[in-house]
């Protein structure tokens, strides 16, 4: 077994059907993903983040490339691997005809647990996703957001080594949200892996040890949060409502952006104060406040398409 | 850090059982369908006993296998709707339980759900037709035998569709020409003689066909008996090994 979790190399993914034109989906992606790391695949909508979790939970096959989970090869023997992980599919819903209770006992059931631990773990999980109030109640009559729970609290019930979850908290209200965080820090303290999507990049900046940026079915960046906000230049942003017009005498300071009349400076620790004297014998007003992950993000993604 | 987990892959048929109570529960939430299940079987009863009552013993015989031939079609649309609507499949075989598991828990939980009316139709037919202990238990056996073969029908055809609503018009189609159309309500000499190799292939009207025969409601020669027989078995045993293969094979899509 490898020390890591999962490790894909040169994953390429191209779908092809009759009448249509092929589609390069994945084109030579390389990741690993340590044990007991939380890493987040991010990706504006189509860019590959589903396809690499489905090849990697083993329900789809790579064009060419390889992933290994736990050292298992999953192309070679899915059926090895596949103990080691469990899947919060994208859009997925519990059986409307089951309860909460019901869905999460009766999987866990079928994962091959033994009915006291079943049970434990089914109380477990309903108590921390905060679904006891509706445990009894049939899926159908729950709301989009209590089945989004409902299928969280199924999947993080196994426990499993590796854990796939794909844009986990969508529909989910913010409290619903935190109690998924603390719920999967919980899991990867006790050891288990997790890679998730999304597309909220708060999530990621407080859930994830380290994320992986992927544009077109490629790798754009990967590291932590971190690294992706000094790769635009700096950790801190200075808004000046009114400095478009003096963007010139800001430029040595780091990236410029502006936007109407407003302009915004990315900007290191150490400039801030050498930036803020300009800014005060200019006369102009300034916020300071830190580079968000979103606006790394978006800076990343939108260079690579301007490149393109 | 969780100390070294070495799990064993997964066996054969591992979850069958919690999956077949799965599915149980769920069938046995959705009452409704159980009793829409008798609306077909029940109206061509009623038909039969105005039109012809003479021909209620194959009728009922014939309702008995149509019953057991129509779980298929649960299946079939069982399979496709938590396939496509749920991820179910995503959800269950990206883990330890196998695909084979998957497909005769769902099987067996209808199965076992959708027993009700046949059983009552079982009764009926004690009472009404002139069974012997060895019809019956011809009767029992080919039931079980069209369940095998319409179960592992609608497993492979859920997997060819992307939308739920492209199944219905297939589904029904199908259903419809296999259990109503052939010769299943009906006896087989009144079906075109020309036509009857055909239908003795079809696995529901071959098997009403043979207990048409046991009980005396139809004449076949030896070679029709060969051929319903040969037909039911190979039909049955290779189509159920092809939906275990396909099962396994298109857990991951390609």
């Amino acid at each position: 077994m490898s020390g890591e979790a999962l490790r894909s190399v040169d994953l390429r993914k191209v779908y092809t059907s009759r009448g249509a034109p092929a589609v390069e989906a994945l084109s030579g992606v390389s990741m690993e993903v340590h044990r007991g790391e939380r890493v987040a695949l991010l990706g504006r909508n189509g860019a590959g983040k589903t396809t690499f979790l489905k090849i990697a939970s083993t329900l789809l096959r790579p064009s060419s490339g390889s992933v290994e989970v736990f050292g298992f090869d999953i192309a070679r023997s899915p059926e090895k691997a596949r103990p080691y992980i469990a899947v919060v599919p994208q859009e997925g819903k519990p059986f409307f005809h089951l309860s909460p209770r019901e869905q999460i006992y009766t999987y866990l059931r079928a994962r091959g647990f033994s009915r006291e631990t079943a049970k434990a773990r089914t109380e477990d999980a309903l108590q921390r996703m905060g679904l006891t109030d509706f445990a009894d109640r049939l899926s159908v009559t729950l709301s989009g957001g209590q089945r989004q729970r409902t299928m969280v609290a199924t999947v993080i019930a196994t426990e499993a080594p590796l854990l796939f979850l794909d844009e986990p908290t969508i529909g989910m209200d913010p409290f619903a949200r935190r109690e998924v965080w603390a719920s999967l820090r919980s899991l990867t303290q006790k050891g288990s892996t997790i890679l998730l999507t999304t597309h909220y990049l708060d999530e990621a900046e407080v859930l994830s040890n380290r994320l992986y940026i992927i544009e077109r079915g490629a790798v754009l960046v990967s590291g932590t949060s971190d690294d992706l906000k000094r790769s635009v230049g700096g950790t801190l942003k200075v808004l000046l409502p009114e400095g478009a017009a003096h963007v010139d005498r800001f430029r040595s300071f780091g990236t410029c952006v502006l936007d109407g009349s407003a302009l915004t400076v990315i900007v290191s620790p150490s400039g801030l104060g050498e930036l803020m004297e300009l800014a005060v014998r200019s006369q102009l007003t300034a916020t300071v406040g830190p580079v968000t992950l979103e606006e790394a993000f978006l800076r990343a993604v939108g260079r690579k398409i301007d490149e393109d | 850090m969780r100390t070294e987990v070495t799990l064993p892959p997964s066996r054969p048929f591992a979850g069958t059982a919690a999956f077949l109570w799965t599915e149980v529960i769920v069938q046995s939430n959705e009452r409704m369908a159980m009793v829409t299940s008798m609306i077909v079987p029940g109206v061509i009863l009623v038909f039969v006993e105005i039109l012809n009552p003479a021909l209620i013993s194959v009728a009922l015989v014939g309702a008995i296998l149509f019953s057991t031939f129509t779980m298929g079609q649960r299946v079939l649309n069982e399979a496709a709707y938590l396939r496509i609507d749920h991820k179910a499949n995503d959800l269950y075989l990206a883990g330890p339980m196998t695909p084979e598991a998957y497909f005769l828990g769902m099987s067996f939980g209808i199965m076992i759900v959708y027993l009700a009316p046949t059983i009552f139709l079982g009764i009926l037919a004690a009472i009404v037709v002139p069974l012997t202990l060895a019809t019956a238990l011809l009767l029992f056996v080919l039931a079980a035998v069209v369940w095998v073969f319409a179960a592992s029908t609608g497993y492979v055809f859920s997997t060819f569709f992307r939308d739920n609503r492209a199944i219905w018009a297939y589904s029904s189609l199908f259903f419809n020409v296999f259990g109503v159309l052939a010769p299943v309500f009906y006896p087989l000499g009144l079906f075109p003689a020309a036509l009857r190799p055909i239908v003795l292939l079809m696995p529901p009207s071959a098997a009403a066909a043979l207990v048409q025969a046991a009980i005396g409601a139809t004449t076949l020669s030896p070679g029709q008996v060969a051929l319903a027989v040969g037909g039911l078995a190979v039909e049955t045993v290779l189509l159920f090994a092809f939906a275990i293969y396909w099962a396994r094979r298109t857990v991951r899509a390609d």
